[in-house]
């Protein structure tokens, strides 16, 4: 572990079975503007020989272990992954973003007809990868988001109020994506994108017991959630916003992310093989929210390079995906200036 | 009261070290030092570059030298007590952390050391209070980082 940073004492003990377990090194980074949720960059997504986990610089104490404790169980799987089996991720080719964009294209077009305000014809274009995209990156994110929280709340008691507020910071931010883009996109994607992340927050309440906001509490801010347990504050939030209708989907995606989670214990020995089964349920919820949301065919198990790759690829993939849908409408130069 | 050049070499030496351009930190900070050796931020500073390069030892006594300027340096008391964390020195650890944390109760940094420093000690009731109090100023603190982030991306 190449790090002299202090860290509680179950953080570090952890990092270390991680290293023992994987046979790997991990470096721990403090950065200004790193992500709030910190950013793992590991040897089993990226070609490097270390993996490194960044955190943003004013996580002095126990905000920071948490990242830590989050991105080392992310990179537990992973590894058991790469070791056990093979480490795949959910990728797309040019032939499934195809499939995936034509299909927002005609959900959009039933959308337009209804709308008044229609959405100029060049914007509704661009919105189809973004769209694509968003809901690939989202399919790589939140079934191991919820996975991850799990593991750490149940092997790590000691950075629970720290996690309580990660999830709650995580949710709100959540909840606020998409927001500005509410009348633009297709209701069925932002009702469907919506129910992964209310699924994801009814999971976690259930997960995470009544646990009592000390010290939290004594921050002015968060003074309105006291003596309320965690289900209750996840749900009061969802149950006041406007997409109510979210919560129909959400209620189904969150038996879909409860089935295959249930049985999973939690407490079990930390072994490669204890990891590899976490991951092998992160895949199959994975593949049964992507059944559920009908994106069966815009989706592939890859290898990592793979995923790199397409997003390497993306504008050239995009504009052929857009000329095989539009046809000759589509200029060839078409993206060149977006 | 330092002369003005000192003010401008230790600014120069922060701007480096936030760089993690240690050595060029170092010459600005020791400059600093010829210059006026009994203002206790160059010692402060000189020993933040020590920790970051893991000269611990160095690291102590320059801390030492700034506590003997100022007995109520808060931030080299902290500072002191994570290089005494560092070298497994928990009990010592733990006086400097504690001694940091009521000099300046709203530093972070100063509860949380004196939290892993306990849990070390096996103080575990102890450590949670002081973590309690930790992450209580992080998330203050997180909470206004976020803030401005929201701001810059308005």
């Amino acid at each position: 572990m190449k790090t002299d940073m202090p860290l509680s004492k179950p953080i570090r003990r952890f990092l270390q079975h991680t290293e023992k377990t994987l046979d790997t090194e991990i470096s721990l980074l403090r950065q200004p503007d790193a992500d709030p949720g910190g950013t793992l960059v590991d040897q089993y997504t990226y070609d490097i020989d270390r993996n490194v986990i960044i955190f943003p610089a004013q996580y002095v104490g126990l905000l920071k272990d948490f990242v830590i404790a989050k991105h080392c169980t992310h990179l537990m799987m992973k590894g058991a992954a790469a070791k056990k089996g093979k480490f795949l991720v959910c990728s797309y080719n040019e032939e499934s973003m195809y499939k995936g964009m034509r299909q927002i294209y005609l959900d959009a077009l039933k959308d337009e007809a209804k709308k008044e305000n229609k959405l100029p014809v060049q914007k509704l274009i661009q919105m189809l990868f973004i769209l694509f995209s968003h809901f690939n990156d989202d399919l790589n994110e939140l079934p191991w988001n919820a996975i991850i929280n799990a593991s750490v709340y149940h092997r790590m008691p000691k950075i629970r109020k720290t996690q309580l507020y990660h999830v709650m910071k995580e949710s709100k931010n959540d909840m606020d994506e998409m927001l500005e883009q509410e009348s633009i996109v297709p209701r069925r994607y932002f009702v469907l994108s919506k129910a992964m992340f209310y699924a994801r927050d009814m999971f976690l309440a259930k997960t995470l017991p009544a646990d009592e906001l000390m010290p939290v509490i004594n921050i002015p801010q968060m003074k309105k959630f006291n003596h309320l347990e965690v289900k209750e504050m996840l749900t009061t939030r969802w149950t006041h916003t406007a997409w109510y209708q979210s919560k129909v989907f959400g209620d189904n995606m969150l038996s879909i992310i409860e089935k295959p989670l249930g049985p999973v214990k939690w407490t079990d020995p930390p072994t490669l093989d204890y990891y590899y089964d976490l991951y092998k349920v992160g895949v199959l919820v994975t593949d049964n929210l992507i059944s559920y949301m009908t994106m069966r065919d815009w989706f592939l198990w890859e290898e990592p390079k793979h995923l790199l790759e397409a997003h390497e690829h993306k504008q050239e993939n995009e504009r052929k995906a857009l000329k095989r849908i539009f046809g000759d409408l589509i200029s060839d130069a078409w993206g060149d200036k977006v | 009261m330092p002369v003005k050049e000192v003010i401008e070499l230790l600014k120069k030496g922060k701007v480096y070290a936030k760089r993690t351009k240690f050595k060029e930190a170092l010459a600005y900070f020791e400059k600093a030092l010829t210059l006026d050796p009994k203002y206790p931020e160059s010692w402060y500073l000189r020993a933040s570059v020590f920790t970051d390069t893991g000269r611990y030892r160095e690291a102590i006594a320059d801390c030492d030298r700034a506590i003997a300027l100022d007995q109520n340096y808060s931030d080299a008391w902290t500072k002191k007590s994570v290089v005494l964390y560092n070298l497994e020195r928990y009990e010592e650890g733990l006086l400097a952390s504690t001694r940091a944390s009521s000099l300046n109760g709203n530093d972070a940094t100063a509860w949380y050391i004196k939290g892993v420093c306990l849990d070390e000690l096996d103080r575990s009731d102890e450590a949670q209070v002081a973590y309690g109090k930790s992450l209580e100023l992080e998330i203050i603190l997180d909470m206004e980082a976020e803030k401005k982030r929201m701001h810059r991306q308005q």
